[in-house]
């Protein structure tokens, strides 16, 4: 005959300890996997923006990063990005150069593609279009969220590659061109994948999509 | 045993990598000279000084040594440098591609002291705040000088140069290939403002140059008159410099 053992107290406060650790177990690993659980994605349709116009919205893939360009700052400039943004251009290129906290780079458009990444190249492909010369006599402030093209060593080297810098940079007044700043969405870049011991970065993050507001 | 010590070594190589953080040093990105932090960079015509928070070595070989300085005589050699170099326009200077001051103290090349250090490649020009006092303001403009003529090299021509001298006069083979390094003025002239103009060419242009700035007009016209030769390196020197900027004001 089996006897019947009754459960105390004491063990199903064990048990029930035991459901709940498991529970909060998998979900943390759930939600550290998940590095964008917590980061606000903006919607631009429900932001008034003063210059619509000057609006673009790049989508990487924790969210929305809304910035606004300058062309009364970098005419030229402004003018070759939004013509690479317009054209979808920068769909599934690569950030490919992310200092964490400091800056983050995309835009090579001919070895930084999702489907043709060249880690041997990339960062040094072109958009086809030429060179454009650098604007860099303007004062221009380099905030937090600025964005500026990127160069090769030389100036006038100013391409399709740009940057975005998460921290104030002074001293890149006067070396590369500004073309705009980011009004929404800088938490969003934070969660672009870096790596410690390199700028450039092993199986990177991609743009999703970049296109103006209008 | 060979295979523990690989092991080893494998292990260390490993840690090195993983401890080594991003260099995100902004400075050093831009003119990639090491241990170097801001000094002031709002400035007027928009050079962007620096000073040297630690030695550092430069060059291939590392030949290149410049050393830290005390608060103080920062401050001071600060001032006077600021002084000096605030003649130049922001147009002027982006002309020369110059844009970054580094401040140091004891700079050498190969172990041979110099007073600067252009590099018209990197925008920067180094100088040793502790270099004698008695030339100090004048030689920032003797560098400056190099800074233009390596920016603008077709303009100089040295063989042109070299016919303003007495046909007998031979400059030295280099720079540094003589004894004769002497930067007090002379009394008399004749061709030449100091010993060490005696060196080479670009010395000869760089401390034309330098007494032309350095110098009262009033003294620049008494040379003039007195020395038919200098005057005619002086009228060189002013022509070519109006020709990069003809704002250009001596």
């Amino acid at each position: 005959m089996i006897k019947k053992i009754k459960v105390t107290a004491a063990e199903k406060i064990i048990f029930y300890f035991l459901i709940l650790l498991a529970i909060i177990f998998f979900s943390t690993f759930f939600i550290i996997k998940n590095k964008c659980l917590f980061v606000k994605n903006h919607n631009p349709q429900n932001i008034d923006f003063d210059k619509p116009n000057n609006i673009a919205i790049l989508e990487a893939p924790c969210g929305n990063v809304i910035m606004e360009l300058y062309p009364d700052v970098s005419p030229n400039s402004v003018k070759r990005f939004k013509k690479l943004i317009v054209s979808g251009s920068y769909k599934d290129i690569a950030f490919h150069r992310v200092i964490e906290n400091k800056l983050v780079q995309a835009g090579d458009l001919e070895f930084g593609k999702k489907k043709s990444l060249d880690y041997g190249r990339i960062g040094t492909g072109k958009s086809g279009l030429g060179t454009i010369n650098s604007e860099i006599d303007n004062r221009f402030s380099f905030k937090k969220g600025s964005v500026g093209l990127a160069r090769t060593f030389k100036n006038d080297t100013e391409d399709s590659q740009f940057f975005i810098i998460l921290q104030d940079e002074p001293l890149f007044e006067g070396e590369y061109t500004p073309v705009g700043k980011v009004l929404y969405g800088l938490e969003v870049l934070n969660k672009i994948k870096s790596q410690r011991h390199s700028e450039y970065i092993l199986r990177p993050d991609f743009i999703v999509s970049f296109k103006m507001l209008r | 045993m060979i295979t523990n010590y690989m092991n080893l070594l494998r292990l260390i190589l490993l840690v090195f990598i993983w401890i080594t953080p991003v260099y995100g040093n902004s400075i050093y990105n831009l003119i990639k000279i090491p241990n170097l932090e801001v000094y002031e960079i709002d400035t007027k015509n928009r050079l962007k000084y620096f000073y040297a928070k630690s030695s550092f070595r430069l060059g291939v070989q590392k030949n290149i040594i410049c050393e830290n300085s005390n608060r103080k005589d920062l401050d001071d050699k600060y001032n006077l440098i600021y002084k000096n170099l605030n003649k130049y326009t922001y147009n002027f200077l982006k002309k020369i591609n110059l844009k970054y001051i580094v401040l140091c103290e004891n700079l050498s090349i190969s172990g041979i002291n110099t007073a600067g250090i252009p590099d018209n490649v990197m925008k920067t020009l180094i100088l040793d705040i502790k270099f004698s006092q008695k030339y100090f303001e004048r030689v920032i403009h003797h560098e400056v000088f190099h800074l233009i003529n390596d920016q603008h090299k077709e303009l100089f021509d040295e063989n042109e140069w070299t016919k303003f001298n007495d046909i007998k006069f031979k400059y030295a083979k280099c720079s540094t290939c003589t004894e004769n390094l002497g930067l007090d003025k002379y009394e008399k002239t004749k061709g030449f403002f100091t010993e060490y103009s005696k060196s080479t060419v670009s010395e000869d242009m760089a401390e034309v140059y330098s007494h032309i700035i350095y110098l009262d007009d009033e003294k620049i016209k008494q040379i003039r008159n007195l020395d038919k030769i200098l005057n005619k390196k002086i009228s060189y020197i002013e022509s070519k410099i109006k020709k990069i900027d003809n704002s250009f004001v001596f």
